[in-house]
């Protein structure tokens, strides 16, 4: 696809209890090329995003599916199981409420009603996620990317083929990917778990 | 424009003038076009299905005492949301005034503020339902004036 067409036929799946906001906002989004999945609640929605996992390229939830538990489940676990990026919307716009949505992996809060021009540049994010995803099978997946050092002097930071026992140097670079992946995943994953033992 | 344009017009204003509806309204009328013609009055329709069954819901948790003030912060945290997406300005007050008195524990500030809800919410109901039959009637005319 071509640089400029980018952000026409996005994937969305839209998921809302509210039918009148869950009309609204596919409304607003088809009338920006996006693409529109709508159904009712987490279940539906992990059903639909399970049975082809491929098929969307990002998730917009509300908090509320009557409470904030099924709204945030369902953030972490399309996060954890299909890495895709979630926007969470609520007319809640209780600071802490936000704030929680962000740790739990949202990659942005919109307060309702918003206006159609709050979606136009969500594309963005499906664009800092591919990357992130991308940077992270990296990380893990080539381990000579990371810097080796001959074990024996510490001061000498040279990276040379091994002829002594190698060990591993967290470099800023590997930091920053390791930084981005675990923001994109969030705190809990098992993914950072598995990182990190 | 003719005399039914101009009337649809006269309706319309004086719903934001009267403040029934807020600016979100004209979001759902930007929406419109030849491919959804009707948008906003589909909107409307929904709303007041999906709201009517709710106004129950909330009536039903009021006669239940002692109230349980958090449930009915919920409901009415979802009322008010489905209020605001249609820019039904008077009503998405009277929830607010709601959720304060669940927050402040009292249960006669509730009940007063949900009878004059369920006044808003009809009051608004007649006025659309008169506008939008105006509306078919005069036939399609520029509606959202602000500047884009």
């Amino acid at each position: 696809m071509e640089e400029d067409e980018f952000p026409i036929g996005l994937k969305i799946l839209v998921v809302d209890d509210d039918e009148t906001c869950l009309f609204i906002l596919e409304r607003m989004l088809q009338s920006l090329k996006y693409q529109v999945t709508k159904c009712r609640g987490a279940e539906e929605a992990l059903c639909i995003l399970r049975e082809d996992k491929g098929k969307f390229d990002i998730v917009i939830s509300d908090v509320h599916m009557p409470t904030m538990e099924e709204g945030f489940k369902l953030l972490e676990t399309v996060g954890l199981e299909m890495k895709l990026p979630v926007i969470m919307m609520s007319s809640d716009d209780n600071h802490e409420t936000m704030k929680k949505g962000i740790i739990h992996g949202a990659c942005d809060y919109l307060v309702k009603p918003f206006q159609r021009t709050a979606l136009r540049l969500i594309w963005q994010h499906v664009v800092r996620n591919r990357r992130n995803m991308v940077a992270l099978a990296a990380a893990v997946a080539e381990p000579k990317s990371c810097v080796l050092v001959e074990d024996d002097d510490d001061d000498d930071l040279v990276a040379s083929p091994a002829k002594k026992r190698r060990r591993l140097v967290w470099t800023a670079q590997l930091h920053h990917q390791f930084v981005t992946a675990v923001n994109q995943l969030g705190h809990k994953s098992t993914y950072y778990e598995c990182f990190t033992n | 424009m003719d005399k039914n344009q101009r009337q649809v017009r006269l309706m319309r204003q004086s719903l934001f003038d009267q403040g029934f509806l807020d600016e979100q309204f004209i979001q759902l009328e930007e929406l419109q076009d030849d491919a959804n013609p009707n948008f906003v009055e589909e909107i409307a329709t929904s709303y007041y299905q999906d709201s009517s069954r709710s106004l129950q819901t909330i009536e039903l948790a009021l006669e239940k005492t002692p109230h349980d003030f958090n449930k009915l912060d919920g409901y009415m945290h979802q009322f008010k949301g489905s209020s605001s997406s249609i820019g039904a300005k008077k009503v998405k007050a009277e929830c607010q005034q709601f959720r304060e008195y669940c927050k402040a524990g009292n249960g006669e500030g509730c009940m007063r503020t949900f009878q004059a809800l369920k006044r808003e919410h009809a009051t608004l109901k007649k006025r659309l339902e008169a506008y939008f039959q105006m509306a078919r009637q005069a036939g399609p005319i520029e509606t959202a004036c602000r500047p884009k």
